[in-house]
Parts: structure tokens; sequence; C-alpha cells
């Protein structure tokens, strides 16, 4: 910048080279205007939220979701010609399997224990799935453009919600991204269905995708201890040693929700914070403590000479580990 | 941390009968002088810290509540102190009120530290003529007892403690790997939880209430 500086001023008392003078100073200008300051800026922070293994690729997607994100915001809105409509019905479908490899691709970006850069990704991708401004301004008559009825409850604040199908495709695709199988996910998805017609607030989106990736997780640590709990060389592990591991799963579960259960909070208990936040520590460390190694091996141990026989297979497993963490999550209602 | 009360017990003493004390040399008239003592002795040996005195009256006026203390071990000396001195039991000696009360002294209310108690004395005074016979009934002495620690934590963390021996994991899995997937799983699930959202989507809502003209119509 000094160097700028220092060339310009030199340059205009010579009054030689005022065409360079003229070059530099638009550069900076053009730069500026066209806010390429701001887009590298936030390029750079997005990669390094997201840190993938392939940068290139990575700033590739980046710049094409911006490039399509300019594209139908002013396509989109204008679409009211007589002439379009039949074509505005195809491409209204890809153009929301676009949207939605879009979302997809912003909730990939960071893990969900990475906690601010996963919500605001959450956000990025509700506010892409939730066009619901340009829809109801073009769909000035009933039937709509793109066919497909958008049900937006007259009392809804800003502009409704995420069209139930496309949160429902998103937790599929979130569920299935995450090695998890289609029969494992689905009475998870039962539970957090939305019908097609409704309208998903952010709340519930948030809650659906979180829920959605916790799962993928929980099922691939649950295909690993499943992996440590048989011994290779002997086949699908012992009933009874998968039912006791289990066991102190649910047991620690049941322990630690007794907290949640008692701690509600309401005028009566704010006075008593502190004694509740004791409570509820006590009632983690009390259910950590039934799955320490120690208290591991003496079941493992037990249940060696004692439990149902047979054996049970990694599919069976991975069920009942499913279900332990299913019972547990709220119905969308 | 306080002191649990339910479920104490008293110290298990053998009250003594009363001694109406009277006036007059010669046994022939004895002349009552409104004046009783009762005696408590407390289990020989083991000198108590007395929390709480209780008892039900039988038409005493006043009590006076005296200790033998042995402050210094074993077979030091004994003294006689004073820790209460004409407590009022009856608003009025000659009528029926407290005259049948259930009465109840604390540690707090004695004038001097009750610990170390070998024997307790009750003076037991009626002036009143018309109430000849008066006593205590039901005399109970509850000893000062220690807090107890909370056994709920010290439990299972004395488990957590005493890891003395792994019991025999021959041909099973390693439980420290195990522990640590199990861990993980359950600390997703918490997770899970924890984030769970009270929004509702409103399925059954209607304009966010229910109108009793639209409820008619389905």
């Amino acid at each position: 910048m000094a160097d700028k500086e220092k060339r310009r001023s030199a340059a205009l008392p010579s009054g030689m080279s005022s065409g360079k003078v003229v070059k530099s100073d638009s550069d900076r200008e053009f730069l500026e205007q066209a806010g390429v300051g701001d887009l590298l800026r936030g390029a750079i922070l997005k990669m390094v939220e997201a840190r993938s293994d392939d940068p290139i690729g990575f700033l590739a997607d980046h710049f094409c979701n911006l490039a399509s994100v300019t594209d139908s915001g002013t396509a989109g809105c204008g679409d009211e010609d007589q002439q379009q409509q039949s074509a505005g019905l195809a491409g209204a479908g890809a153009h929301e399997q676009q949207r939605l490899n879009r979302a997809l691709w912003h909730l990939r970006l960071a893990h969900h224990s990475q906690r601010s850069a996963f919500s605001n990704n959450v956000r990025v991708a509700y506010d892409l799935l939730n066009l619901n401004g340009c829809l109801s301004q073009a769909s000035e008559n009933p039937e709509g453009p793109d066919g497909s009825l958008l049900v937006v409850p007259p009392d809804a604040e800003g502009s409704g919600g995420v069209k139930g199908g496309l949160y429902m495709q998103t937790l599929e695709c979130l569920c299935s991204e995450g090695g998890v199988p289609a029969s494992t996910s689905a009475p998870l998805l039962r539970r957090l269905c939305c019908q097609d017609h409704e309208a998903v607030p952010y709340d519930v989106f948030r809650h659906g995708v979180l829920t959605c990736a916790v799962f993928s997780d929980y099922i691939r640590q649950a295909q690993r201890l499943y992996a440590e709990v048989c011994c290779p060389d002997e086949g699908p592990a012992s009933r009874a040693l998968c039912s006791a591991v289990l066991g102190t799963l649910k047991e620690a579960l049941e322990t630690s929700q007794d907290c949640d259960a008692n701690c509600f909070v309401n005028a009566n208990t704010k006075s008593s914070a502190c004694l509740e936040a004791n409570a509820k520590a006590i009632r983690y460390l009390e259910a950590s403590a039934k799955i320490s190694p120690h208290k591991l091996a003496q079941v493992m141990a037990g249940a060696q000479t004692s439990g149902p026989g047979g054996n049970m297979d990694a599919k069976e497993f991975e069920n009942a580990a499913a279900d332990l963490f299913i019972a547990r999550v709220k119905v969308v209602s | 941390m306080s002191e649990v009360h339910g479920g104490r017990q008293p110290v298990s003493c053998t009250v003594k009968p009363p001694v109406y004390l009277q006036i007059g040399e010669s046994k022939a008239e004895p002349v009552q002088s409104g004046v009783c003592v009762v005696d408590v002795p407390l289990p020989f040996g083991k000198p108590v810290s007395v929390e709480e005195i209780t008892f039900k009256n039988y038409y005493t006026a006043y009590v006076t509540v005296r200790l033998l203390r042995r402050p210094s071990g074993q077979d030091g000396p004994t003294k006689w102190v004073t820790a209460l001195r004409d407590l009022p039991l009856m608003d009025n000696p000659h009528t029926e009120r407290g005259s049948q009360d259930y009465f109840s002294i604390h540690r707090k209310q004695m004038l001097v530290e009750a610990d170390h108690v070998v024997s307790v004395r009750l003076i037991l005074r009626q002036p009143s003529s018309a109430w000849l016979t008066f006593s205590l009934e039901e005399i109970k002495i509850f000893p000062h007892t220690e807090p107890e620690p909370l056994k709920e934590v010290s439990d299972w963390l004395s488990d957590l403690i005493l890891v003395d021996q792994l019991p025999d994991v021959e041909g099973l899995p390693d439980p420290h790997t195990v522990s640590s997937s199990i861990q993980q799983m359950w600390a997703l699930t918490e997770v899970m939880q924890t984030n769970q959202t009270t929004a509702s989507i409103g399925r059954f809502d209607v304009d966010g209430c229910y109108d009793i003209n639209l409820l008619s119509l389905t």
C-alpha cells in the first residue's frame, strides 16, 4: 500500500506516467466495487470450517453454489409468463433437486460436534430450501407455477417453512450418506416425519437434521462396537454377551434420563437451580459409573456364565442399538 | 449439612422412680413439699452428648434440669451443673393449662454444654395444693448424632475406586475398548436428547387456536 502511495506521489510531479496512475487506481476501485475482498474472505472462512481434503474441488463447488444462488434469485421471481409455465413445471422439479443438493452440500461441511459452524450451515440450508418469498410472488393464481400447492398458514411468521417433502428428502439423504441402511433409519424417520403439505419451521428442521447426523455417528459406533464384541475368528458374537453390553448402555441412559424427567423448569425450581445442576451432575456421574471398564468387565464375565444362548448377528445388534436411540427421539407433532 | 432427625433413637436408660421430698422430721406426718426429684442415670461407661430431652408433663409446674458431667475421660471427676433452672411448664400452677402437654428441651436451650453427660436429674416443683401428685412421663433422652454422609455418592464412587482386581477376562473382548465405545454411544444419545426442541409443527392447530365454529364444522 505504501509503495503504491509512493509511486503515485512520485508519478504526479513527473506527469509522465499519468496513464499508469489511473490504471492502479481503477484496479483497486474495480476490486472494491466487485466486492471481491468479501467474496474471497467468505470462501476462505468456509474452507477453514469445512477442512475438506480437496481444496480446489471445494472452492469450485462453493463458487458454483454462489453462482446458482444469484441466478435463481433473479430468475425465479420474475417467472410469471404463460409460455414459461410449462417449461417451469419441468424445470421446477429439477430446480428443487438442485436446491436440495446445495442444501445437502452445506450440511455436509461441518460435523455436528462443531456447534457454531454446524448451526450456521443448518441455517443456510434452511434458507435455501425455504425459498417461499419467490414462490408466493409467482403463484398469484391458485394453481401455482409449479403445480404443487404450498400451503402457507395464514398467520405464519416469516415465510412459513420448508416443504415437508423436501425436509424428509433431506433427512433420508443425510442418513444414507452417513452409512445408515434404510431399514435401520426407517423407524427414526417415522418419528421425525412431516407430511408433504406441512410447512416445517426452523427449530423442527434443525432438530431433525441434528438427530440424523448424530444417529449416523451412533450407528457407525454401534457397528464398531459389534466388531469389538465378537471375536473375529469365531463368527457372530454370543447373544448373552451382546445383550449384556447393550444392557449396560440402556441402564446408563435410564439413569441419566431420570434427571431430565425430574428437572422441569418452572417457577418453583428456578430458585434451586444450583441444586438442580448438582443433582444432574450426580446423575451423569452415576450413569457413567455404570459403563466404566470395571463394570463392563464384570457384566461380560457374568454374561459368559449365564444368559440366553445362541448368537446375535451384526444386523440384529445394530437394530437393537438403534432401538435404544430411537426410543428417546421425540415424535414431531 | 442438616442433621437427620427422623429415625433417631433415645438413649436406653431406666428412669428411676420419682422421689418426693418431704418436709418434717418425723416420718409419721409427712408434709408434701411440692418438690420431686427424678434421676435418669445414663448407661454406665458411656458419657453421652445430649441433643434433646423430651417428656410428657403430668401436672408439674416447673422443672429444673441438672446434668452430671464427666468432662475429662473415663475416671475423671464428675460435676453437677444446672442446665435449666425453673422452666415453667404450666402457665398457672393452679390451673390445667400445660398440665399434660408434651415438651422438648433442646441442647441449645441449655445454659451449659450438654457433653460427656453421665446422669440427668430433673427436679420437679408444683407449689399448688391442687395437684398433690405430679410427675413427668415418657422421659426420653436423645443423644447427639453425627450427620450421616451421603450414601448415594459414596456407594458407586467407592465402586470406581476399589478396582483392585478386574475379573477374569479370558476369551472376552477388552473391557476398555468396549467401554469407550459404549461411552461414545451414550454421549451421542445424550447430545440428541439435550437438543430436543419443544417447537411443534402445529399439525393439529387451526389458525393457532381451536375456534368453536370451526370445530363444529368437522
